[in-house]
């Protein structure tokens, strides 16, 4: 039995998920050794130019590396992710050589890497009307950690990632707290009324 | 029930950001709107991440290359990461003549592109998208009971309706459907009792072929401005 390469599907995907929740650099070395000489290959076909090329890799397999968690599996594999990443970045590179201030940016047109809080999805979505009027009322009663996160996020909309970075904190902590937060915020308003 | 979608090149091209500026946006409404074409590019994204990432083995990375895969490795985990650099807010709503348009998710992430609306002859409006490169991408609203002269293009012209419902010669168009017509068409595109926003992309002005209106010829310029 040869071991599992990260052409297996499945395999790419436990890598990633191992770089996202633990940013483990033994993972992510292995997935860099079989993308990089491919993403490679394919942007010295694109740009002709080697030196583009390493940076088309270094630009892609960063992303890799920093944006793991924004990597959703049941959207698709693994390759499919790095090589969308890839085309975004080919998409800029070709953009900035005759760059004009109106022309259309990768992220605007396919949002790969957006933030996207899907952890404030439905569930634990509030009412934005609500959220402006109750929330610094509520927010006081928070534990100083929770309200902390809250305030980042729905006062000065960062996104969870730059409030991890903000921080220092793991991307996990932050999701955890704003959970929480979030469920103690709802029970706070359902008893008030 | 959309019932006219782009080829299959068109989004290939599309998935490869291989199309025009004002192609990739026509497209890429038309996918947000039709769930058929969304499944299509993710088929079509995983085909080309195989084709291109796939297990052929490839020449090491070290081979020709400026710098090795320990540098480049020590690079990555040594490097911040990137900012976001959504600068500008996703705005999806759009307002003419009292009317309130929700736009699709690739039209309101652009929409600080959208300039002002120009009225035109016919119960016609227009606003043009700045996206760059040579085809003009221009939103077209006609009113209710409104028509364009018949015309031709000198190149392709596409029409993706956003929101209502047009007719020509041989169809009714509504919301979703995308519609290319190439030099050897003539159309005339009429709206009957419903309004219709439509987004158009062009590659040639409008040449217009029906009688009074060839003396409306410089009316073409309007689109082009
Ligand atoms: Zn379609």
């Amino acid at each position: 039995m040869p071991p599992a390469q990260p052409d297996n599907a499945e395999h790419a995907a436990e890598l990633l998920a191992k770089v996202a929740s633990e940013q483990s650099r033994a993972a992510f070395s292995e997935l860099f050794r079989y993308f990089a000489p491919r993403l490679q290959a394919y942007a010295t076909r694109q740009f002709g130019n080697e030196q583009t090329a390493m940076d088309l890799v270094q630009e892609t397999m960063s992303n890799v590396w920093h944006k793991a968690h924004l990597f959703k599996p049941d959207r698709g594999s693994a390759a499919t992710w790095i090589f969308t990443i890839a085309r975004n970045i080919r998409f800029d590179f070709l953009r900035k050589n005759k760059y004009r201030q109106y022309d259309l940016s990768a992220d605007d047109l396919w949002p790969v890497l957006a933030e996207t809080n899907d952890s404030l999805d439905d569930d634990y979505a509030l009412d934005d009307d609500l959220l402006m009027q109750q929330l610094s009322v509520f927010c006081e009663q928070l534990p100083a950690a929770q309200r902390t996160v809250i305030e980042l996020i729905y006062i000065e909309g960062k996104s969870q990632q730059e409030v991890a970075d903000a921080l220092q904190i793991p991307l996990g902590t932050v999701k955890s707290r704003t959970r929480l937060a979030l469920q103690k915020l709802k029970e706070l308003i359902k008893h008030d009324d | 029930m959309i019932k006219f979608h782009p080829s299959e090149q068109h989004l290939v091209l599309y998935t490869a950001g291989e199309l025009s500026p004002a192609m990739l946006m026509m497209v890429g409404t038309h996918v947000d709107m039709c769930s058929h074409c969304q499944a299509h590019v993710r088929d079509i994204e995983q085909q080309l991440a195989r084709k291109l990432l796939g297990d052929v083995e490839p020449q090491p990375l070290a081979r020709n290359a400026a710098l090795d895969e320990q540098a480049m490795l020590q690079a990555i985990f040594n490097s911040q990461p990137t900012p976001q650099t959504a600068a500008v807010a996703a705005n999806d709503s759009l307002y003419l003549e009292g009317n309130h348009f929700k736009l699709p998710a690739t039209l309101a992430r652009n929409s600080h592109r959208i300039g002002d609306w120009s009225r035109l002859p016919g119960k016609l409006w227009r606003a043009p998208v700045t996206v760059g490169g040579e085809e003009m991408l221009n939103f077209i609203y006609m009113a209710e009971n409104a028509s364009l002269p018949e015309h031709t293009h000198k190149g392709n012209e596409a029409t993706l309706v956003v929101n209502g419902v047009f007719n020509d010669e041989n169809n009714e168009y509504r919301d979703g459907d995308f519609v290319l017509l190439d030099n050897h068409h003539k159309h005339s595109p009429a709206t009957q009792n419903e309004d219709c926003l439509t987004l158009a992309a062009l590659e040639g002005p409008l040449h217009f072929t029906s009688g009074l209106s060839r003396l409306l010829n410089p009316f073409s310029s309007l689109f082009f401005k």
